[in-house]
Parts: structure tokens; sequence; C-alpha cells
């Protein structure tokens, strides 16, 4: 028999190939692009998000709310219905860098792939059903474990920042070597781009993406083929698509190529042992077979395909287990009292909601101007990790911007226009007198009340006697906080000239989203000449 | 050529070079500051430089010109935290008109430049009008000595120092630690390191600093000015239309007129009496030959 390799399918794994490469250079181009680009308002950078059904669900089922803007992930989901988990290998970003990186490691030797016919696969619907079971109390995980948020989250935390690091650190380079022509506009051109690039879990976050590629050293796309949570979703409904497998008998030679080459362990050979859920349609079993065996026919009649075998047990065994695990996520002091720290962004839902509906994909930290925004550890308690905290010693909330509400995926920022991000509280500043200059050396010092955007300010210089150590009194004009009028932005704890621990900071009270974490009553301010 | 007469040559040209601008200035009866008023921002303030002797008594051809607006505030020109556009754009106009090589715009805000550049109208205007607009580059500071009386060494940015002229393009604003923010505050924008601890001395810093960038010629905006909450301003009532345009070769007396649109008398300004008594510039107006034009 004549052996010839299909070209039909070496030309469609060419296509897929293409796709993958536009897909994902449409994400780093619409993530590169949420950054204020001189007006105001910003696109739809967000648009990936809006495609996933599996955020789209569990965010309905823990906060039960619809968000109009998932409407697109129907068009996902009718996708997966017909053509199967196409989206895994031709769209999903994620999934490209894994199957780069599994083709790295295949032609470097430290990958050899294997007939394998391993139970890890089924690890990735017992996650799904964690976190779907999770969301029926309120608990969302899904930011944690979703494709999206993990890869935009890795890479605005930790990709962006430690380039921009080594484009500084090539500037530098540049400068030494006298190319200063060519480093001043490099420096300028990166200005434009705004890479944040301070934050405080980089480091950790970066190693768990370093972590999840590494994995692909042991099997070809590990997280796609065990534990994507929205791959299981989407192989799930991906059962009665028309695009089934057909190996030609005939031809086929079985040498188990396409079984050792299978991205996903979706073992076409042979053909009943086919898993629809777990097949990408890659094509590589259709490009690698040496007699052009492997075929996608359209489905002419329903023929009954092999399904996934997960075991009953372990499905009541992972659901209990999100019913067990869950009251642990609710024992942190966060749920019980506001932590100081906490300053979320403007537009920022209620705390209960907005744990519901973050995914923790970072989208706001690197809308944000002044890299304020950063990923929480412990101060929304352990179901908040990752979700956006404002930092005022790292940035500070930008008077007449509201691109993080603008760019928020699910509507956990609610989306404001600038005019009604300003008259939005997120905290309130507060003076350390025993740290601050003239309260302390007599010495004039005004950069806080300088830099206070609200107009009138919310910081006022008064006279105060001071007494110095020597003994010897001075009258400097030391600021004042006038609670009314402060929204809490923190630019004058992050322009402190008390650089260490400065003299003035913001808590989250008097948020304007909290109704609990309030200084004073709204019914003792309305009433003239009281306590105020 | 030998030694001694190239030495000569030097002494001779350095002589003339001392003089003639002083002579020139004495030919001409030069005022010593213009003040003018009018409704377009980018008339009076080509009125003011024409009426100063015209651009061409600054900008030589061949020049590389920095200008120095105030761009320090995410705020829009009717705020009235930064300088006009068109002022800005009517400099730079002049200076390439008078054959300068190249024009620079920058400055190093308080707020994200990206956001000051564009919001403020600065960026657009003088890029339009042909100028190279800049970021502030952390990598060009440099440490230099400055010579002042308080400020010994500070980190400057090249590019000023680079430039073969400056000019120094301020909006009049009131500020609560200097009392106004004018000219010779404005050089605060043109350095690096903790500036915020500059405030300490704020007043002998102005000096040293401006003493040490010596802008060729100084152009007060003042078309609108910031009347209350400086110097940021916010509500459209914070700021105050006042249509005018100061320009001065002594960057002194250009502050000193400009406290009298607030209605302060120069000899209150504690900055500018310091200036004064150290000999940096004229402070009473009386003194001072100044041209006034209504456009």
């Amino acid at each position: 028999m004549k052996k010839e390799r299909s070209r039909k399918y070496r030309i469609i794994q060419s296509l897929r190939i293409l796709s993958q490469t536009v897909f994902f250079f449409l994400f780093i181009y619409l993530l590169l692009g949420t950054h204020f680009t001189g007006e105001d308002y910003i696109g739809r950078v967000e648009i990936f998000f809006h495609f996933n059904p599996l955020i789209a669900l569990a965010m309905f089922i823990a906060s039960r709310t619809l968000y109009a803007s998932f409407i697109f992930a129907a068009f996902t989901i009718i996708i997966t219905f017909v053509l199967g988990r196409v989206v895994c290998s031709w769209v999903c970003p994620l999934g490209s860098v894994h199957q780069f990186f599994s083709f790295l490691f295949k032609k470097t030797k430290l990958l050899r792939p294997k007939n394998t016919q391993d139970k890890k696969i089924t690890w990735k619907y017992y996650l799904l059903i964690f976190i779907l079971v999770s969301a029926l109390f309120t608990l969302d995980l899904v930011g944690i474990f979703d494709p999206l948020s993990l890869l935009y989250r890795s890479f605005t935390v930790s990709l962006f920042p430690a380039l921009s690091y080594g484009f500084d650190a090539f500037l530098g380079f540049l400068y030494s070597i006298h190319l200063s022509g060519l480093a001043d506009s490099l420096a300028q051109f990166l200005e434009t781009l705004t890479l944040n690039s301070t934050f405080r879990q980089g480091f950790f976050i970066a190693a768990l993406l370093v972590g999840i590629v590494l994995l692909n050293i042991s099997r070809e796309r590990f997280w796609c083929r065990c534990l994507c949570p929205l791959g299981a979703f989407l192989g799930l409904i991906s059962r009665w698509n028309v695009l089934k497998l057909k190996i030609n008998t005939e031809r086929c030679i079985e040498c188990n190529l396409c079984n050792i080459h299978c991205e996903t362990q979706a073992s076409p050979f042979p053909q009943k042992n086919w898993k629809s859920s777990e097949c990408i349609y890659c094509y590589t079993c259709g490009a690698i077979c040496p007699t052009s065996a492997v075929e996608f026919p359209l489905k002419s009649e329903f023929e009954k395909v092999e399904t996934i075998n997960l075991s009953r047990r372990k499905l009541i065994f992972a659901s209990l287990l999100a019913v067990v695990t869950m009251p642990f996520f609710r024992i942190s002091p966060a749920s019980k009292r506001a932590s100081p720290k906490l300053i979320r962004p403007p537009g920022a839902i209620p705390e209960e909601k907005f744990l519901q509906k973050c995914v923790k994909c970072g989208e706001c930290m690197k809308a944000c101007p002044t890299n304020a925004l950063q990923p929480a550890l412990a101060e929304a308690g352990p179901e908040g990790i990752w979700t956006p905290i404002l930092v005022p010693k790292i940035g500070y909330c930008e008077y007449y911007c509201s691109l993080c509400s603008q760019v928020c995926p699910t509507g956990a920022i609610k989306e404001l226009t600038v005019e009604e991000k300003t008259k939005i509280r997120i905290g309130l500043a507060w003076i350390d007198k025993s740290r601050c200059i003239p309260y302390n050396l007599g010495t004039p010092c005004i950069v806080c009340e300088e830099h206070c955007p609200t107009s009138p300010k919310a910081i006022k210089l008064v006279k105060t006697e001071v007494l110095l150590p020597d003994g010897t009194k001075k009258t400097p004009a030391a600021p004042v906080i006038n609670t009314d009028l402060c929204i809490g932005c923190g630019i004058c704890e992050n322009k402190c000239p008390v650089v260490d621990q400065p003299a003035i900071f913001c808590t989250s009270i008097g948020e304007s989203r909290s109704e609990r974490n309030q200084l004073l009553l709204p019914l003792i301010k309305e009433v003239e000449g009281s306590y105020k | 050529m030998k030694r001694r007469d190239f030495l000569k040559d030097i002494a001779v040209g350095s002589l003339f070079l001392n003089f003639s601008p002083v002579l020139l200035t004495k030919e001409k009866n030069l005022p010593d500051l213009t003040f003018v008023q009018g409704d377009s921002p980018d008339l009076i303030a080509r009125e003011a430089i024409v009426s100063l002797g015209g651009i061409e008594r600054f900008v030589s051809r061949g020049d590389v010109i920095v200008i120095k607006p105030n761009i320090g505030w995410d705020r829009k020109p009717k705020q009235a935290a930064c300088t006009n556009p068109e002022v800005v754009k009517a400099i730079v106009e002049l200076s390439l008109g008078a054959g300068a090589k190249e024009v620079k715009v920058m400055d190093n805000p308080c707020n994200q430049a990206k956001r000051t550049y564009a919001r403020s109208g600065i960026a657009a205007a003088a890029k339009n009008a042909g100028a190279k607009v800049l970021f502030p580059n952390p990598h060009r500071l440099k440490k230099l000595s400055l010579k002042g009386e308080w400020l010994k060494e500070w980190e400057v940015f090249t590019d000023f120092i680079e430039a073969d002229k400056i000019i120094n393009v301020p909006i009049a604003k009131i500020h609560s630690l200097s009392r106004l923010t004018l000219g010779m505050k404005n050089w605060l924008g043109a350095i690096g390191g903790n500036r915020n601890q500059l405030h300490q001395k704020l007043d002998q810093a102005m000096i040293d600093l401006a003493s040490f960038f010596k802008p060729c010629l100084t152009v007060l905006d003042a078309y609108r000015i910031l009347i209350r909450n400086g110097p940021q301003g916010g509500r459209l009532s914070d700021a105050k239309l006042h249509k005018t345009v100061v320009a001065g070769v002594d960057y002194v007396a250009v502050d000193a007129l400009g406290t009298t649109f607030f209605g302060i008398n120069p000899q209150d300004m504690p900055y500018l009496q310091l200036a004064y008594k150290k000999g940096h510039g004229e402070i009473n107006l009386e003194k001072l030959k100044i041209e006034k034009r209504t456009l």
C-alpha cells in the first residue's frame, strides 16, 4: 500500500497554527492596549472574557446575576456544540502557549510523547465540579483556575513587568555605549505603552505560570489535557458535535503514531476509543498519519462515541469536597470586619458581591495608569486572593480616570464615567502626626496638600503650634484632613516625603460601596449644626 | 593660527558677545517687560515676544531650544493648572520660524506624564507646531553641581543642559507654600530626585534652580490664572480669565509683575524679596520699563 501523509490535514494543521498565532497576538494587542491612550474612554479590550462560558456560568451561579456582556459566551457554546472543542486549539491563547512549549520540549527531547491511558485527564472534570459546586455556595473560585484569567493575570502581574525591567536594563546598556539616539526613541516609545512594572506578587504568580508551562515536559499540553476547567466544560458539551474521527481501517497500519502524538489523549486509535470530549481538533493525528488513514468527515448519522469515563464516586467526592471546603474560606476575619488595607478600585461593588464577580484577571491592574492596583494576598480573605486592591505606597487613584471600571469584564467594578468616578470615595486619609514633618520638625512641607486633587482640597493647612526637641515652639502650617471632602485616592500617601512609612496614609473606612465601613452615620451629618 | 592669536580672538570675541546684547538693547531701547492683553492666547503670546524685540533676539539659526511649560497636572486647559497650549504652540512656531534646528518641549509632571501631556492639550499643540514633545526619561537624569546657595547638587534632566537656549513658559497660579507659582517655581519640573523634599526650604530652592537654568526668555501665561485651590484647581470657578501674557528676560521681574495679577505686592513675596536681595533681578516695578499693549 502506498504510504502517504495527508496533504489536506497538513494544510489544516498549518491553518490551525496560523489561527493560534493570530489569536495570541490579538490577545497581546488587546492587553497592551489596556492603558490610557489619550482618551478618557477605552474600547472593549476585555472582549476575550465575554466569550468565556465558564466564567459566565460560575459567576451566574455564584452571584445569581446575569451580566449582559457575556452574551458572546453563547457563541462559544454553540461552536463547541456543533464543532467540538475547536476553541481550545484554534483560539485559546493559553492553549497556544502550552502547545508552543510542548513543541519546544519535544524538539529538545525533554518530552518524549508516549502512548498512555492516563487517568489524570479526568482531573479537570473534578476540578470543574468543585468550582461549580463552590459557586452554588456563593464562593467563586473560577478566576483562580480559568485559563484566560490565569493568562491575563500572569502577563499583567509578572511577564510584562519583567519585560519592562529588561527593557530598562537594555536602555541603560544603550546609554552606556553611547547609542543615546536609539535609546531616547525607545524610552519614549516605552513610556507610551505604560507597562506597569511593580507588582507585589509578581514573582509568585510568575512561578505558577512557569510551573504549569513546565508540566508540559511530563505530557503534551498537560494543562489542557488534565487541569483546564474550561476545557472540561467545553468537553462536556461537545459530545454531540458533527466532526467525528473516522479511521480508515483499510489504510491503517496500526502504528499508533496518532495515539502517541495526540495532544490531549483523545485516543484516536482504535476508533472506538476516541473521545470527542478530549479531542481539541488540532489535527495532529490527521497530519502525522503515515497512510492518511485518519479522517474527520462530517457526521452523516448518529454514532455512539466513547465518553470520558468519570467515576461517579469521585464526582460525588469532588462535590462534597466543595461543600466541606467552603466554610474554611469564610472563617477568615475578612468577612467579619473590613480590612483597613482593603481599598478597592473606584466603582467596586459591595465586598460580598465583589468577591462573587471578580475573576482576578488583573485587567484593572493593567489599565491603572499609576500601577496602584495590586493583587491582594490576605487582605480580602482566602477567596479574595489576587483581587485588586489599591496600594497607595505604590500608586494612587488618578482623579480623572475611570479605566479600571471600564475594562472589568464581569462588572465587579461597575463601569463609571469620569464624572461619576470623581464622586466616589474609596477610603479616607489619616495623618500620622508622630511622623509628619511640620508636626515634628516645625519645618514647612505642603506636599500632601499640594497633590490633593479635589476642589476644594480635602487637606487644609492650619497653623499649628508644635514643640521642638529643644523646648522652643514653632507654628508651621500643618496638614489637617476634611473627611467630608477626602475621597481616599492615596496620592497624599504616595507623594509624602516620609517615604518608608508615610506620615499620611489611607484606609478603607468611608468607602462609598460599604454600608458598615463608615465613620459617621449619614443621619448625623444631615442635621444642621450637629456634631460634624 | 598661533596660540596667542587664538587666545586674543577668544578674548575679543567673548567681550563682544558679552556686551553686544546690552548694546543692542540700549540701541533699540527695548522694554524690560512686555504685558499684552487680548482674546487670543496665541496672538498675545506672539505680540509679547515681538514687542520684546522679536524671537530673533533669543533664538539663533541652528539652535536647539528647550521649552519648559508647566504640564504638571492631569487637567484640561480651562482648569488653568497647566500652561495654555496655544501659548506653547506660538513659541514653538516662532522659534522654528527663527531657524531653530530643533525645539523640544518637556516637563516632569506630578501626575502620570502621558495623562498630563495629553489632557493639558500641550503635547498635541506642540507636536502640530513642529516641536519634539518628550516624556521625562529617568535615564537622562544626571547629578550636576548647581552651585546654589542651598542646593549644591541635584539630578537634572540633561535635555536642558544640552540645549542652546531654554525658554520658560509657566502659568500663573496660586500655591499654598510659595503663595504663587510663576516662573521660578516652574524649574521644579526640570529636575528629578526627591523633589518633594525641596518644599522644606522652597524659596531658596526656587532661586537656586532658576539661577542654574537661566532661561533666555520667560513667557508667563496668565490667559487663565488659578486663583483658588492651587496648584491644581479643579472646578472651573477656581480659574479666572485674565487674558494676559507677560514676557521678559529678567525672570525675577516677570514673576514680580505676575504677583500683581493676584493683588499681591511683589515686595510681600518672600522668595522674590530674597531673589532681589541676592541680586538675581528687579522686583521694583517702577524701576522697570514695561510696555503694555492690548490686542
